[in-house]
């Protein structure tokens, strides 16, 4: 079964369609010190406004779509508000509200991680806020206990509080990025839009933030829990965030015994398989294809590739996890029937970033004689519907195949601005360009340079990836062309070339 | 008295539809098809029923469509009356003309057709002819509907991708008691055979004389050997710029060629990719590659070497190669199949079970088997070798690969290798499926038979006695068998 997570931001459109509330009797049994307490936190807890500019990766030369939304954050530090990275995501304006007043205050992205779906925000005057409590992080809720999520969902202007239980600790995909996973923990309370980047308190102290639901259960919650936090926080103490590092290899579990007789390996021997190592990658000169991981820093890795931390049974990438780039682990393994020992240097990696939804960037995009190319990521593939058998074969064995190596960028013409120097092109839509006047293409800018030579050749000939006919048009008009496209079209830019 | 009686009825029939009775020139045939399932290639998927009407012939034989008989249990044919009903085999077929020829099993059945009126073939028709497209209703009774060829047409009928002379005539016709797969003729002789309607456009497409009178002669000797084929890919010329590129002269029309078949007609005549073909046989193609056909019109080019000519002849074929003209001359053969054949009708998929993992060859059917949307669902790596043969080609007949792992103890932690291709089984590379049984059948020293694979892991292992023990309890939880050697 597939499950769709959803980002629990609210959009301002989704204001207008709130549901009939009735109000329930007040209860009131507390304490006066409790109540107090609430009171504090409750100012600590905010309202993040957000108007947002998203790109538009269909038309790139264009200014995107204007658009906004709701979130919550809360102050964890001296102007230091902690929120989700989905909430503050292309954000052109941010406005904090306290709870129990009107005024907003403007707010600025110090970090974001989008790997994590965290991000920090800081006010451009923090005065006002100064005498608030801080929230302290806490830890792991346990299974079955109980936990408050307080924020600003949809249904409501004021501050909201819900109950709910912790039913899972997990390791799952976060929604935000569409490419990571990282531990996570599931309530049995609703995560409403709006509720995104607010506190999940346990015993007055921070035990996650609320990020994501699930679209196709009710009453399930996903918060991200304080080790995540933590890292986030530790990355970003020297003033830029890194992201995760990443061990760059593939495993393969060894579970089959013809496999386990010819590596040699008994019932409860230890290891997994090493199927391929990322080329680049932080394993790379380390780790070879067929040796058997039998122990990550110490922790012996089981032949399913799970480790044992504190009790628990994990994905034995949960110990780089919680490491950073530059961290140093050891490696046990086993080659040729050899017990080898190395220490690895563990690095972030960056041509992965192909399969992470981008955000705050302006697409790149080159255009010469209405040829719109677009590098290929997961934005471009989702915006035009990519479904050519070698784009979606360069676009899955990017990194495992190493083709990165070659073309940092793998170029897709994307469309065609129908213009008399290019009226029989339009059919070639959706294929990759393999070389331009016979150099292979290895990014944007090499491509913008070969498509704009300061002596042009009588024509340009564009091979695309799969076909074998090349794409031709004359150098003779092609200036005159440009000029009729970009104002027939609209496209006041010719290029854009890094973001 | 008899007589006359008999002409008053003729007259007075021709008085109404002006339908002459051809009841005896006509023969349903009724088929029952069973296809091999294609993800558990030792069974054949329900089997299913088709009916239509066929062409009699002179000397007891029967045409009708390839996709009539293919992969046929069963074939009958069954007199409009009802009174004869005579079990049939196939003589000659041509999935990629969609033309078939059928004959009684028994002397008796031939005996029997040897009696019906058998339909010489027409010659070639022109635009605008009339022509009688032939049904039978239930009570036996002919129904004949009138059209009008209104153009011809080079068109896949069957097979996607060969393409054939079909008339294409504008009628009205009504769903009587078999499939639109019916004789059509004109001047009481055949004409075609019509392969589809169209009820909102009120169109037929009819497979010309042309090419049944070129199948019937292949078949003549009891070999048949099919169409030839040049073995080229093309794409058109119409581009201006393209055109300036390859220093066309804008009276010159032509096809860039974007691939040459190895060891096909073309490749043998030394006609290279890049270069134009400007013209067949003295006939000059147009920029989109339609030539002129004397009474058809614009007809596309592959029917200058796909029916009109036949296998051994030779041809003259005019190319531009690097702005300068050029003459070579081809001698027409089928084309290479290659290794991922484009239809395996009829045939029975080469398999193998080992230990509970299941290989095969890679064929299209097998790839259509995902669905109408086959293109986006089949595997990727898979689609990958369908459209770039040529780079899984060398050292390979056919293309072997793992098409399911069956869950049992030698196949544990191997559920998840699906569709992968196979390199090499304990050292032997593997070029089609009779050399991975061979492979299979020299068990190294340590009992361990070793997997070489296009996936990661590359290299995967099975033991060779807990396969064997495996293999025999799948064949007792009722696989019929563990391998088919021979298609």
């Amino acid at each position: 079964m597939k499950v769709l997570f959803t980002c629990a931001i609210a959009l301002v459109g989704s204001l207008y369609a709130q549901e009939a509330v009735t109000a329930a009797p007040a209860q009131d049994h507390h304490t006066a010190t409790e109540s107090a307490t609430k009171a504090t936190i409750y100012k600590s807890i905010v309202r993040i406004e957000v108007a947002s500019q998203v790109p538009d990766y269909k038309t790139p030369w264009n200014a995107g779509r204007f658009s906004g939304g709701t979130g919550t954050g809360f102050l964890i530090g001296k102007n230091q508000f902690l929120t989700n990275a989905h909430v503050v995501s292309n954000a052109r304006r941010i406005l904090i509200t306290m709870h129990g007043s009107s005024r907003k205050h403007q707010a600025r992205v110090v970090h974001v991680a989008h790997d994590c779906d965290l991000a920090l925000l800081e006010l451009v005057d923090f005065r006002p806020f100064a005498d608030l409590a801080h929230l302290e992080i806490g830890s792991i809720p346990k299974l079955e206990s109980e936990v408050r999520v307080i924020g600003y969902p949809m249904g409501g202007e004021r501050i909201s509080v819900t109950r709910g239980v912790v039913s899972r600790i997990d390791f799952r995909p976060y929604a935000h990025s569409r490419s990571d996973s990282h531990l996570i923990v599931q309530i049995d309370a609703a995560i409403n839009p709006g509720n995104s980047g607010g506190p999940v308190l346990q015993d007055g102290k921070v035990a996650g933030v609320a990020f994501q639901g699930l679209t196709q259960a009710d009453n399930t919650g996903y918060m991200i829990p304080t080790p995540v936090i933590r890292r986030f926080l530790k990355d970003i103490e020297d003033g830029s965030y890194d992201s995760y590092a990443d061990l760059g290899a593939y495993d393969f579990a060894l579970f089959n015994p013809a496999m386990r007789k010819v590596y040699n390996l008994q019932a409860n021997d230890p290891g997994v398989l090493i199927s391929s190592v990322t080329s680049g990658g932080s394993s790379s000169g380390s780790l070879k294809e067929g040796d058997i991981l039998t122990a990550i820093d110490g922790y012996s890795v089981d032949s399913s590739g799970n480790i044992t931390i504190a009790g628990e049974r994990v994905n034995m990438n949960e110990i780089i996890e919680r490491k950073f780039a530059g961290d140093k682990i050891q490696l046990d393994f086993i080659r040729d029937g050899k017990k080898l020992s190395k220490e690895i240097s563990l690095k972030t990696f960056p041509p992965a970033s192909m399969y992470s939804a981008q955000y705050g960037k302006k697409p790149r995009y080159l255009i010469q004689g209405g040829l719109v190319l677009q590098p290929l990521n997961r934005n471009l593939y989702a915006a035009h519907k990519l479904n050519n058998p070698r784009v979606r074969r360069l676009f899955s064995e990017y990194v495992k195949e190493g083709i990165f190596k070659e073309r940092a960028d793998i170029l897709i013409l994307t469309r065609v601005l129908d213009d008399p120097i290019n009226s029989a092109l339009s059919g070639y839509v959706g294929s990759a360009v393999k070389s331009i006047n016979g150099v292979d293409i290895t990014d944007i800018k090499q491509a913008h340079e070969l498509l704009n030579p300061a002596t042009p050749p009588e024509f340009f000939e564009i091979m695309l990836d799969g076909l074998d006919r090349p794409l031709i048009f004359p150098s003779k008009g092609l200036s005159e062309a440009n000029q009729r496209i970009s104002e027939n079209y609209g496209v006041h830019k010719a290029n854009n070339l890094s973001n | 008295m008899k007589s006359f009686f008999t002409l008053s009825i003729v007259l007075a029939s021709s008085f109404g539809a002006m339908a002459k009775d051809v009841s005896d020139s006509v023969i349903r045939v009724a088929t029952t098809l069973q296809s091999y399932n294609p993800s558990q290639p030792w069974e054949k998927t329900s089997p299913r029923k088709r009916r239509a009407l066929a062409a009699v012939l002179p000397n007891s034989q029967v045409l009708t469509t390839a996709e009539m008989v293919t992969d046929a249990n069963f074939i009958q044919l069954e007199s409009a009356n009802g009174e004869h009903q005579i079990p049939a085999r196939v003589v000659a077929v041509d999935y990629e003309a969609n033309l078939a020829l059928l004959t009684p099993n028994s002397d008796e059945g031939i005996k029997t057709l040897g009696k019906f009126n058998g339909l010489e073939i027409a010659p070639t028709a022109h635009l605008g002819d009339e022509v009688n497209i032939v049904q039978i209703e239930d009570n036996g009774m002919t129904l004949i509907t009138e059209g009008r060829i209104q153009s011809a047409d080079v068109v896949a009928s069957f097979v996607p991708g060969h393409f054939f002379l079909n008339y294409e005539v504008k009628a009205s016709m009504q769903s009587a008691a078999n499939s639109f797969t019916v004789p059509v003729l004109k001047d009481d002789k055949l004409l075609g055979l019509l392969t589809s309607y169209s009820s909102k456009d009120q169109i037929v497409d009819i497979i010309s004389p042309e090419i049944i009178k070129a199948f019937l002669k292949d078949a003549r000797d009891g070999k048949y050997q099919g169409f030839p084929s040049l073995g080229i890919g093309t794409t058109r010329t119409t581009d201006i710029h393209f055109r300036d590129w390859l220093q066309l002269s804008s009276d010159k029309g032509g096809l860039y060629v974007t691939r040459v078949l190895p060891n096909s007609a073309a490749a043998l005549a030394g006609i290279k990719t890049g270069d134009v073909l400007t013209a067949i046989n003295g006939k000059p193609l147009d920029r989109r590659g339609y030539y002129h056909a004397n009474g058809y019109g614009q007809l596309f080019w592959s029917h200058l070497i796909r029916g009109s000519q036949p296998i051994g002849s030779t041809i003259k074929l005019d190319l531009l190669r690097g702005g300068k003209p050029l003459e070579v001359s081809a001698t027409l053969k089928r084309a290479p199949e290659g290794i991922i054949p484009s239809h395996t009708y009829d045939k029975a998929p080469r398999f193998l079970v080992k230990g509970g993992i299941v290989f095969q060859e890679l064929t299209k059917s097998y790839l259509r088997a995902f669905g109408d949307d086959w293109v986006s669902r089949a595997p990727l790596n898979l689609l990958d070798a369908i459209n770039h043969p040529e780079d899984y080609e060398k050292g390979r007949k056919r293309l072997v690969f793992i098409s399911a792992v069956i869950p049992t103890p030698a196949t544990l932690g191997y559920e998840s290798l699906n569709s992968v291709i196979v390199e090499q089984i304990n050292g032997q590379a593997i070029e089609d499926l009779p050399s991975l049984i061979a492979a299979f059948k020299k068990v190294p020293k340590n009992g361990i038979h070793t997997l070489k694979l296009d996936g990661q892991p590359e290299t995967i292992y099975l033991d060779a006695k807990v396969s064997d023990t495996v293999d025999q309890s799948l064949l007792a939880r009722g696989l019929p068998s563990l391998s088919r050697e021979t298609e």
